[in-house]
């Protein structure tokens, strides 16, 4: 079997409309989360930090040059991070409406950001249903499928945080197995009442930046943005850029509470080993682990222990949820945007925020930018649900 | 072709599909334009847990559960679901409307996310296979059996959970009612088929397969499945030719066609048009008086299939559009489309 390679990637999110706008902002340690953004209705908009996309939907809607009703912000963000992941990769229109030709997209919020829309609609407001129709988690992908044709496999994902990874296993899968040539996979979320107000509830929204892996840590800020990338076969990339080889995949679930992990990280020390195996490495290849890290008090102790106990030595290590805030649907594939730029320019960005160890674990991430050499990144997340999935991403 | 082999299905239905006494024979009447799931007792849930999970948990598990009780677990569950927690994520939007974003729980948060399904059915089983939800709309059934058939390239040998859920909530009957996809004039299923009106019936379900490669102690195989979106009859017309030509012997017709015709005038030339594609050989039924539209009733269709290849159930009356030759149903196609746009077959057949 043909390799399967990166050829495009396209990004979107609180540190840049761009993969070189993110890449700037990584290198720099630059974080996009700021309190007081503004762009979407919350009491708690100014109150929490945010890792907003600053940008207003109608200004998006503009440059996108989208006029038709009823395309909410969530699709407006996977459609920016698209058209940069398919120019990026070169696709052809021809290419793109071809049969071998698959998308697959994750989000968990969908066309629930519109939160006071859908409210009116279900209390008896029949005058403004310009959004009744894109409702659910499928709308953004059939929206990106209506616009530019696609007739091949569409499908869309969701297992909560971890469901833009779960995009990325599945479109190599469809590859590995004949269903596609090539794929368009990633995932988009945007910020909304909804979310804000879920993760509050649970109490782990902290009122500062996020500080992933700290001792004191508060809890994780939500964000908002997309990514896609472009996945071939190596055969087909001839005379392409190729950022990077998609080596391995694992999908577990921690089967333990609907939205905390286990103590002892079944689930995310099952999904790391299973994207190993899958690869055929052994844990000592890993050169870097861009972690799930979202700060709250359980993903990093658990996620810590389980790395710990796969890894005899652990390798480098960094979350970069302090740049983006957590983007939920669209996390796994704006860090797989991430990991594969640690490849592409091998070096490696820091983790933001981070002053003291968690007692009893010890461990410090990467505080710095820094030359490194790369060969195998693992990229985690898990989600709740206990759905933990982790992939590995090589050099070329 | 596909090696998907199905073992055992069950099916939480609107009609007595569920348990010992498994009668289609009789049809049960929708309710306010309503098909609403006959919900057993759920012994194996304790209060607590069965009062917090969402309708579509508490159907989706325990439709589950009877597949599970072998000693061996499968080695993944994959449900398909567009938007099941709907109910609980309304009801969280109304919290946080209504208390101005103050002093929210978060159980209906929690809840309300579609995963939810599958990720209580791991845990009830303890379970850390392989779990994936496919949102994809009118196609997450078809897609969750795509990745089961990819799964079972990838690891011959293994069982899956296969499964299609979804659930009636206020605001999605309220939403989709607003959108024109369910009708308002009053309507009872049994004439459904009658009306000329756009829009059908709300129903929901949850139908779940035990799959895998083997065909030993298989009651059915699903031979094919195809996806195809276009709003084009001619297109679909052509591309459901294509995939008889493709999966069956030359000459050889389905002995079912299986359609989701639901009453709504604006998809009905979809399903004319294909019952147009087979002669008097092929007896043409459906099944959306049972189970009522909803973007998962494939799964629905492949539990009655599995039924009638293997003997189980025989064809009730109702059902019957068009009675065929054939003296018994080895091959069967199903079709189905949901809001027009998206398409599916899926080729059913004795396993041999």
């Amino acid at each position: 079997m043909d390799r399967i390679v990166v050829t495009g990637i396209g990004v979107i999110s609180a540190i840049g409309h761009s993969v070189a706008e993110n890449h700037a902002a990584l290198v720099l340690g630059k974080t996009g989360i700021i309190k007081g953004g503004g762009n979407f209705p919350s009491r708690y908009s100014g109150l929490l930090p945010f890792g907003e996309v600053l940008t207003g939907t109608e200004e998006l809607k503009e440059k996108l040059g989208v006029t038709e009703p009823g395309v909410t912000r969530t699709s407006l963000l996977a459609l920016h991070a698209f058209n940069e992941a398919i120019a990026d990769a070169r696709l052809t229109p021809n290419q793109l409406t071809a049969t071998d030709t698959a998308l697959v997209g994750a989000t968990t919020v969908g066309g629930m950001c519109l939160t006071d829309e859908l409210y009116a609609n279900t209390h008896g407001d029949t005058e403004h249903i310009e959004y009744v129709k894109s409702y659910d988690y499928a709308s953004v992908n059939l929206h990106i499928q209506t616009r530019y044709g696609i007739t091949g496999v569409v499908n869309t994902l969701n297992t909560a945080c971890s469901s833009s990874a779960n995009a990325i296993m599945y479109g190599c899968r469809l590859i590995k197995n004949g269903l596609a040539n090539r794929v368009i996979v990633g995932g988009a979320d945007s910020l909304a009442k909804f979310t804000v107000n879920g993760f509050n509830a649970l109490r782990i929204l902290s009122d500062e930046a996020c500080a992933p892996f700290d001792q004191n840590r508060k809890g994780l800020n939500l964000g908002e943005g997309a990514a896609f990338l472009v996945l071939e076969k190596q055969a087909d990339a001839a005379g392409k850029k190729i950022y990077a080889v998609v080596s391995g995949y694992g999908n577990a679930n921690d089967a333990y509470h609907p939205s905390s992990l286990s103590p002892e990280g079944d689930g995310p020390y099952l999904a790391m080993k299973y994207a190993l195996d899958n690869a055929c490495l052994s844990p000592t290849a890993i050169d870097f682990i861009n972690a799930h890290g979202t700060g709250t008090e359980n993903n990093d102790e658990v996620e810590s222990r389980a790395m710990l106990c796969l890894f005899d030595t652990l390798p480098d290590f960094a979350s970069t949820k302090g740049f983006t805030g957590h983007t939920l649907g669209a996390a796994s594939a704006i860090e797989a945007v991430y990991s594969v730029l640690n490849i592409d320019r091998q070096e490696l960005y820091p983790n933001l925020n981070f002053n003291v160890p968690i007692t009893d674990i010890g461990l410090e991430p990467v505080l710095l930018n820094r030359a490194a050499t790369i060969t195998h990144v693992m990229s985690n997340s898990f989600g709740f649900g206990g759905n933990c999935t982790s992939l590995i991403f090589s050099k070329a | 072709m596909m090696k998907l082999y199905i073992y055992k299905t069950t099916c939480i239905s609107p009609q007595q599909t569920f348990g010992e006494n498994i009668d289609i024979e009789t049809l049960r009447p929708s309710v306010d334009n309503k098909l609403y799931a006959i919900e057993p007792a759920y012994p194996q849930f304790k209060g607590n847990a069965l009062r917090r999970m969402s309708k579509s948990t508490r159907i989706g598990s325990g439709a589950a559960l009877p597949l599970l009780a072998d000693a061996v677990q499968p080695n993944g569950i994959i449900i398909g679901t567009q938007v099941s927690g709907m109910e609980e994520n309304g009801k969280f939007l109304n919290q946080i409307i209504e208390y101005n974003e103050d002093m929210l729980t978060p159980g209906s948060f929690v809840q309300g996310t579609p995963n939810t399904i599958s990720s209580q059915i791991a845990l009830i089983s303890n379970n850390k296979n392989y779990n994936l939800t496919h949102v994809h709309r009118g196609l997450a059934f078809e897609n969750a059996v795509i990745d089961a058939a990819m799964l079972l390239n990838e690891n011959p040998d293994s069982r899956y959970l296969l499964g299609g859920v979804d659930e009636i909530s206020f605001n999605n009957y309220t939403l989709d009612t607003l959108a024109g996809w369910f009708k308002k004039e009053d309507c009872l299923n049994s004439d459904m088929y009658r009306s000329t009106t756009d829009g059908s019936l709300s129903g929901e379900a949850a139908a779940m397969f035990m799959v895998g490669n083997d065909k030993q102690n298989a009651i059915a195989q699903l031979k094919a499945i195809t996806t195809i979106h276009s709003a084009d009859v001619d297109v679909i017309k052509a591309r459901i030719k294509r995939f008889i030509e493709e999966n069956l012997a030359e000459g050889e017709q389905p002995d079912l066609l299986l359609t989701g015709e639901n009453g709504d005038k604006r998809s009905l030339p979809f399903y004319t048009s294909c019952d147009s594609l087979f002669d008097k050989h092929t007896t043409i039924a459906r099944f959306k008086h049972m189970c009522g539209e909803y973007p998962t009733a494939s799964s629905f269709a492949l539990w009655l299939a599995c039924n009638f290849v293997s003997g189980v159930l025989t064809m009730p009356q109702h059902m019957i559009k068009r009675k065929g030759e054939a003296s018994s149903f080895k091959n069967i196609l199903i079709y189905n489309t949901h809001k027009v746009g998206q398409h599916s077959c899926m080729l059913v057949r004795l396993p041999k």
